[in-house]
């Protein structure tokens, strides 16, 4: 199906549908789509493993991004929430169409899951930020979609960013602030507006200062696609950046063990707020 | 920098010592990508500066690119990183020749004014709201051809000497002289 260049041919959500209810016969209480390097929700409870293989008929090409969905529950009893993880994501950059990088998404929508939670590595812009904070997306900014491909970046850069507000963005706000008066050692999180570029090049020093003159906390190559196809549909969906690096041009970037030890730090209390939000009703 | 082996693209069609391209075409990609000894690319595009700069030529600083593009969308070609670091890419004058040669000959490029990019889709023209919108932004003239030509440079490990001229200005005797050299 995949052809030499990286473009995909015939993807229809409808048919991952079918495969998903034929081999597991209840629609998940939640799904959640991991970006490269976020680890949670490991050892669910009698688990399925699907391959992207066999159920979009591809997988992504990235290093870091496994390419299974696994469907299990958070525990061992039979009320304990029913949760569908998908691990790895089709990107713009790698030259997928737009109907394939948001596959997943439409997939999760399709079934008729209620909620989903989608997580991304991304940049800091704002200068509060440190490496390993976790920020729960309340807008995000559309500089990727083909269409601008067409018409220039110019309409999108003078557009307003697109507010995500749903009770999923809620519930992660609110449990994440009562993770942090439960626990001190629960960063506390941060929320902000979250700009998905098209890449695969990082930003130039004046596109960063261009992002934060448009009031972005964070950066990065995805998510957007995602929380696009989910709004105004039967799935909620709320987004978490794992903040891997802040922009700034004055300061020593922290040495690679410093970042990997951040991002699992995070990669904690990522899991801890999932958990929580997904057995809270 | 040693600017002896440099790439020399032109999309003005004003400097007959450069490689002309009518715009940013597949064999662009190709020079650049070529890399035999060069270090730099030297890039020299059109700028129109109407509404944002001074109708001077620009050695461009940095730039935005709001093409809606990138040209390093697709499988990643093995010549450079997957997800390439563009900072710190555009040469100032001072980074073309050093201190000796610039007291005994001076440097041109020097005097050349230095802003922003933004690079636009070919063909587009921004209307006063858009104008005003770059203006904020930073930017001191807007391009078409530079900023892809640029990525695809700096994926390819090379730095570049960004040049904007305006409409019917060519390089001036003494900064080709220095940047030939």
């Amino acid at each position: 199906m995949v052809k030499e260049s990286g473009q995909m041919v015939e993807v229809k959500p409808e048919s991952a549908v079918a495969l998903l209810k034929k081999t597991y016969p209840v629609v998940p209480d939640a799904a959640v789509i991991l970006g490269s390097g976020v680890n949670v929700l490991e050892g669910l409870h009698n688990p399925l493993v699907l391959k992207y293989t066999d159920l979009f008929g591809h997988a992504p090409s990235v290093a870091g991004h496994s390419g299974t969905l696994t469907i299990g529950r958070l525990g061992t009893a039979g009320h304990d929430p029913l949760v569908a993880v998908l691990r790895g994501r089709f990107h713009l950059y790698e030259g997928y169409p737009w109907d394939n990088v948001t596959l997943a998404a439409r997939t999760v929508v399709e079934w008729g899951v209620p909620r989903l939670l989608v997580t991304n590595a991304a940049g800091g812009l704002n200068l509060d930020y440190n490496v390993g904070d976790l920020m729960v997306i309340t807008g995000y900014r559309d500089h990727l979609q083909p269409c601008w491909k067409e018409e220039g970046l110019l309409p999108a850069v003078m557009a307003e960013a697109v507010p995500c507000a749903n009770a999923v963005t809620d519930t992660l706000l609110s449990v994440g602030s009562k993770l942090s008066q439960e626990d001190s050692r629960f960063r506390p999180l941060r929320q902000g507006v979250y700009a998905g570029l098209l890449g695969p090049s990082y930003e130039t020093m004046a596109e960063i200062s261009m992002l934060r003159s448009l009031k972005c906390d964070a950066v990065g190559m995805s998510t957007v696609p995602e929380l696009m196809v989910c709004k105004d549909t039967g799935t909620a969906a709320g987004a978490v950046s794992v903040i891997t690096n802040v922009w700034r041009p004055d300061e020593v970037m922290g040495g690679h063990e410093e970042v990997l030890e951040a991002s699992k730090a995070a990669s904690r209390r990522l899991d801890t707020l999932f958990r929580r939000i997904l057995t809270s009703a | 920098m040693k600017l002896r082996h440099a790439k020399l693209i032109d999309f003005t069609g004003e400097l007959g010592q450069f490689k002309q391209y009518s715009g940013f075409t597949p064999e662009v990609v190709t020079e650049l990508r070529n890399k035999e000894k060069a270090e730099v690319a030297i890039i020299v595009d059109r700028a129109y500066c109407q509404g944002l700069g001074e109708n001077v030529p620009y050695l461009v600083s940095d730039h935005l690119n709001l093409t809606g593009d990138n040209p390093l969308v697709g499988p990643n070609n093995p010549v450079g990183e997957r997800f390439p670091v563009v900072n710190n890419i555009y040469l100032g004058a001072a980074d073309t020749m050093d201190q000796e040669e610039t007291w005994a000959i001076g440097n041109p490029l020097g005097k050349f004014a230095t802003g922003v990019a933004a690079g636009l889709k070919a063909g587009v023209v921004p209307g006063s709201e858009e104008i005003k919108f770059l203006r904020e932004l930073g930017a001191s003239l807007y391009c078409y051809n530079l900023v892809p030509a640029m990525l695809v440079a700096a994926h390819a490990g090379l730095k570049v000497i960004g040049i904007a001229l305006p409409q019917g200005e060519s390089l001036s005797k003494d900064v080709l002289a220095c940047l030939l050299r």
